[in-house]
């Protein structure tokens, strides 16, 4: 079934607009009640933490057909991505932490030293204490109840805050909320301005949030830690030596996917300036192919998800000073704009002030690339940078003179699905990362330990004051000596301890064992 | 040594014009990229490693100034600790930077270890306390010695100067001090978003266990002494007060006592004329610990007695009340150490859950049951059973605290990953567009893609029943370790084949099994 001639779907002019927001009194409530259930001492059960993070996935997946629904409403998302980035991950990341969370709740070893071994150092994994996520509207289940798994599996009661730009999806959770989880563990707050005002006027003891600035100064108040997941102008630098098709697929697939609300969508492509024209066929034709009846027929393509941002576009595209190469229709009633390329356009181009956040793609033609590492480093760091070649030297070249919270290569934005790498930014991008044992290890305070016994003070007996002449000297006998030699041309290997490094307790046996069957080797056979 | 006020000369403040400066030309430095080169760290790192051991008498000096330390104290908490860390990052740095190739950028450092942020790759500015007047003036001058002027910085002063340094951008800040200037960095930071490690305190409490099990009242009384008295008291996880069950109290009075006479001999002439035992920094600090002692409530069974001039405050032990005194306000940081009776080790975590979370908890059992008991029901940035102070210097700990006794770690590997980004990378070929594979993604969306990703994705199963129903048989099969089993059938065959050989005889791992406890039995052995 290829697509139909139907018009796009319909937006509804959000009906479910009234979002029944938390009421003000009831929220130092809220927080005295995951208070009181943490203080009990009932999260550090694993096999509760475990429950709720069942009943999460079981609360996601029971219910696709209506957040599938609730998806259409607010954002004009098509199925496959509601899916796909939404409810399929986030269940993902609950059926990963109710895996591994035995697993990442046990005491940590370190590795053996010959100093401090005796003492049995290890670190406790203990809850944080009251956890708050604060989401936002662009990926309403996968950054919100996302991070909040970590808080589940770490044993944080936790306040998760909804984006009150998505009604329906907001009003669906809420709705649903009591009826899988423990309200006493997790509790869903929607609201405005004065609502997440209210959250952060209370004391939490980790935060994690996308609202930046005002987030991070009321978090200070308290000395709380915090998780922020920001955003940035994530560039590419793109080279056309490798095949433009594909390059040009997965850029425009970044970019349209949820409408180019996205936080790591790439935000501007580098090119080349002789190769510009290349790269803008290349486009034409990747995008006839997405959109064979044209963008504004396609059911594929998401909507903006409120007038102001869409007059935001709207005027950033009547601005600008690039050639639209595709695209360029917008429908104020259905808040739709179609995917934007434009060509030619300029460093200092209204499009480059910020972010974009929306279905517009400018191409910057550059002299080299040197041009625009300068452009880049002199700006905030992004949250993900791209590259698209297959020139290794321009590849690390890239990488290493650049910063950024994730870089990939040839690809686009699917960092964040692969299991074990962290999400997150660096300096104006945020700090902090989440996703799998980096969300629980955000939300758990490793508490180190030592357990010292008795005995240890026929070694350790020289720190008791009076320090004596011979005190002095055992203390010395223990210091060590620096492995490398004085800096100068040349320093080059430090050795890592030498031979000494392998005899730990761990290998006497082995040593034993070589030992023995040496010994008996080395007889003379009978005869 | 002269029991005279040790002279100081005042500590030269950098000029609050200069301190711009010296930002632009750290992150200039940082822009060079120098510092990716991680011979270059090492450099930088043994760089630091001969500077305090050509110039360990001169700091040995500067401490001996300030504190009135000994040696050997010097050695064990600072020239000793760093001069490890700075070992351990040589020994570790590249198998540390292997998994992550990209360092920050450019920080702001406030007290000693910052050998960690060098071995990541940082630029740093350190700012050390101005009221260390002898060792910050020392490390001003031996800085530029012996590290790379362009990526390593030191600025001296006090509130002027440290509000200069914050209103500039950093990229990351590590602070140890108090929670009041703690709260100061924080928000200064939270303008830039700029990601902060706080080293804070709070009172550090211990509890000991009175009962028959596990009850080891000498071993606690001479570590406790040691912990508290070290430095003068001085230490952000010295253990702060002592809750001991009411019935120990006489006793733990006893062989405190006993052991502080052990530590400083009346013989010799008592604390005040050891060389073992520091001074307090400055006489404001004096001061504001000698009002803790002058307060009416509670009772001091030791010491107490000072010399304003000399910033000489004696051992002091005092015993007090639990609702009721001024010493179990404020953190002491000083050698005063109140011992608080209490009935119950119930009432004792109750105590510590009433108030804010500290960096270290302390427990002195000889029961496991008691150590996991009090573990479980309270929060503190380190957990010590049987010794307190050392939890900083343990190789591979990481050293933090929680609440309000601050956030993030660092030491060793834990402070390399502080002052590191964990830039998450991947190389996607092109055949990944395959339709099988990730091709479905892009538009136009049909049915089938949708099925497809779902196959790719993962459609969402969750191996577990919901509460209440039986396990479907999916989920059984799904709990068979397939692959252990697999394995033990693949290592069966392989010695079986190992033992016999294809017509049926010995190979030569029987031969040589065989022979091997033919020839032990020949030779008597067994």
């Amino acid at each position: 079934m290829g697509t139909t001639h139907q018009s796009s779907p319909v937006v509804s002019t959000k009906a479910a607009k009234s979002l029944k927001y938390t009421p003000l009194q009831d929220i130092p409530e809220i927080r005295n009640t995951l208070r009181t259930t943490f203080k009990s001492g009932k999260t550090l059960d694993l096999a509760y933490r475990k429950t709720q993070l069942l009943q999460l996935a079981y609360l996601l997946k029971e219910n696709e057909a209506r957040f599938i629904e609730a998806f259409k409403t607010d954002l004009g998302r098509p199925e496959l991505e509601v899916n796909a980035l939404e409810l399929h991950s986030t269940i993902g990341e609950c059926v990963t932490a109710w895996k591994n969370v035995d697993k990442w709740a046990k005491p940590e070893g370190v590795p053996f030293d010959m100093t401090f071994g005796v003492m049995s150092p290890k670190m406790y994994k203990q809850p944080k204490g009251l956890g708050l996520v604060i989401g936002p509207f662009n990926y309403p289940i996968l950054c919100s109840v996302g991070p909040l798994i970590g808080a589940i599996a770490a044993g944080c009661p936790s306040v998760l805050k909804m984006s009150e730009l998505t009604p329906t999806i907001s009003g669906l959770v809420a709705d649903l909320w009591p009826k899988y989880m423990d309200l006493e563990y997790t509790q869903v707050v929607n609201g405005a301005i004065p609502e997440t005002t209210a959250l952060l006027d209370l004391q939490w003891d980790h935060r994690s949030g996308t609202v930046g600035k005002i987030v991070a100064k009321a978090a200070a108040k308290f000395l709380t830690p915090t998780t922020l997941e920001l955003g940035g102008q994530c560039p590419v630098f793109l080279d056309t030596d490798m095949d433009l098709q594909v390059a040009t697929r997965r850029i425009l697939w970044g970019k349209t996917i949820n409408a180019g609300q996205s936080c790591t969508a790439p935000n501007h492509i580098f090119v080349p300036l002789d190769q510009q024209a290349k790269l803008v066929e290349a486009f034409k034709k990747t995008y006839a192919e997405f959109y064979p009846e044209g963008a504004g027929y396609s059911q594929s393509i998401s909507h903006i998800v409120s007038e102001g941002h869409f007059h935001r576009l709207k005027t950033l595209i009547d601005k600008t000073d690039g050639e639209i190469v595709c695209g360029g229709e917008t429908d104020a009633s259905q808040l739709f704009i179609a995917p934007t390329i434009l060509q030619n356009v300029k460093l200092d181009d209204p499009l480059m002030k910020a972010e974009l956040f929306g279905p517009i793609l400018p191409i910057i033609p550059v002299k080299d690339y040197q041009e625009a590492l300068d452009y880049t480093n002199a700006g905030d760091h992004p949250l993900a940078l791209y590259i698209y070649s297959n020139n290794a030297a321009l590849k690390e070249r890239i990488i290493g003179s650049t910063i950024s919270g994730a870089v990939d290569i040839n690809e686009c934005m699917l960092h964040m699905a692969v299991p074990g790498l962290p999400f997150g930014g660096v300096g104006q991008s945020g700090s902090g990362a989440y996703m799998g044992k980096f969300s629980y290890d955000t939300f758990t305070h490793h508490r180190s330990s030592i357990h010292n016994p008795r005995w240890t003070d026929m070694l350790f007996g020289w720190r008791y004051p009076p320090y004596t002449s011979s005190k002095l000297k055992s203390a010395s006998s223990q210091a060590p000596s620096i492995p490398a030699p004085r800096p100068g041309p040349g320093i080059a290997e430090v050795s890592s301890g030498g031979w000494f490094t392998w005899v730990s307790p761990k290998f006497i046996p082995t040593l034993v064992a070589i030992a023995l069957t040496m010994r008996q080797c080395s007889f003379p056979r009978p005869p | 040594m002269s029991d005279k006020v040790l002279p100081r000369e005042p500590l030269a403040y950098t000029a609050v014009d200069d301190i711009e400066k010296i930002h632009d030309r750290l992150r200039e430095g940082f822009r060079t990229r120098k510092t990716r080169s991680i011979e270059y760290r090492k450099q930088q790192l043994a760089q630091l490693g001969y500077m305090l051991q050509d110039n360990h008498e001169r700091f040995e000096h500067a401490f001996m100034l300030d504190f009135r330390r000994h040696v050997l104290d010097s050695h064990l908490a600072e020239l000793g600790s760093v001069h490890s860390a700075v070992l351990g990052c040589l020994r570790d740095v590249d198998q540390w930077a292997k998994e992550t190739p990209i360092p920050f950028n450019l920080n702001f450092y406030f007290m000693s270890p910052k050998t960690t942020a060098i071995a990541a790759g940082n630029a740093v500015m350190l700012k050390p306390s101005e009221l260390n007047i002898a060792t910050a003036a020392l490390l001003a001058e031996l800085f530029p010695k012996y590290l790379d002027p362009d990526m390593f910085a030191i600025v001296n002063g006090s509130i002027k100067e440290t509000q200069k340094l914050l209103e500039l951008r950093w990229d990351h800040i590590m602070f140890t001090g108090s929670i009041r200037v703690g709260r100061i960095v924080a928000e200064a930071a939270a303008k830039h978003l700029t990601p902060t490690t706080l080293e804070l305190g709070g009172k550090s409490p211990v509890i000991i266990d009175g009962s028959s099990k596990g009850k080891n009242i000498k071993l606690a009384a001479r570590r406790l002494a040691w912990g508290r008295m070290m430095n003068c008291g001085q230490t952000c996880v010295a253990p702060d007060y002592i809750l001991v069950p009411r019935e120990c109290q006489d006793e733990f009075v006893r062989e405190i006592k006993l052991a502080l006479e052990s530590m400083y001999p009346s013989s010799r002439g008592g604390p005040r004329q050891s060389d073992s035992y520091s001074r307090i920094i400055s006489i404001g600090q004096f001061d504001r610990i000698k009002r803790l002692l002058d307060g009416t409530k509670g009772k001091i069974v030791a010491g107490g007695q000072g010399e304003r001039e000399e910033r000489f405050l004696a051992p002091t032990i005092s015993v007090d009340d639990l609702n009721d005194s001024d010493r179990l306000g404020r953190e002491i940081f000083g050698p005063v150490l109140p011992i608080v009776p209490v009935d119950s080790v119930d009432e004792a975590i109750a105590f510590i859950n009433s108030r804010e979370h500290p960096l270290a908890l302390m427990v002195f059992s000889n029961d496991p049951e008691f150590q996991q008991y009090v573990g479980d029901r309270t929060q503190s940035g380190s957990y010590m059973i049987n010794d307190c102070l050392f939890q900083a210097t343990v190789d591979g700990l990481p050293f933090g605290g929680i609440g309000s006794s601050g956030y993030g770690n660092h030491v060793g590997r834990y402070g390399f990953e502080t002052f590191t980004h964990s830039r998450a990378t991947m190389d996607s070929p092109a055949w990944m567009d395959l339709k099988i594979l990730y091709g479905s993604r892009y538009p136009p969306f049909r049915k089938e893609d949708v099925s497809r990703i779902k196959l790719i994705w993962g459609e969402g199963y969750i191996p577990y029943p919901r509460l209440g129903e039986a396990p479907s048989l999916r989920m059984r099969m799904g709990k068979v370790p397939w692959i252990k089993l697999l394995e033990l059938v693949i290592a069966a065959w392989a010695l079986k084949s190992l033992w016999w050989d294809r017509n049926g005889n010995g190979g030569w791992v029987k031969e040589w099994v065989t022979g091997f406890w033919a020839g032990k039995l020949r030779l008597g052995w067994t």
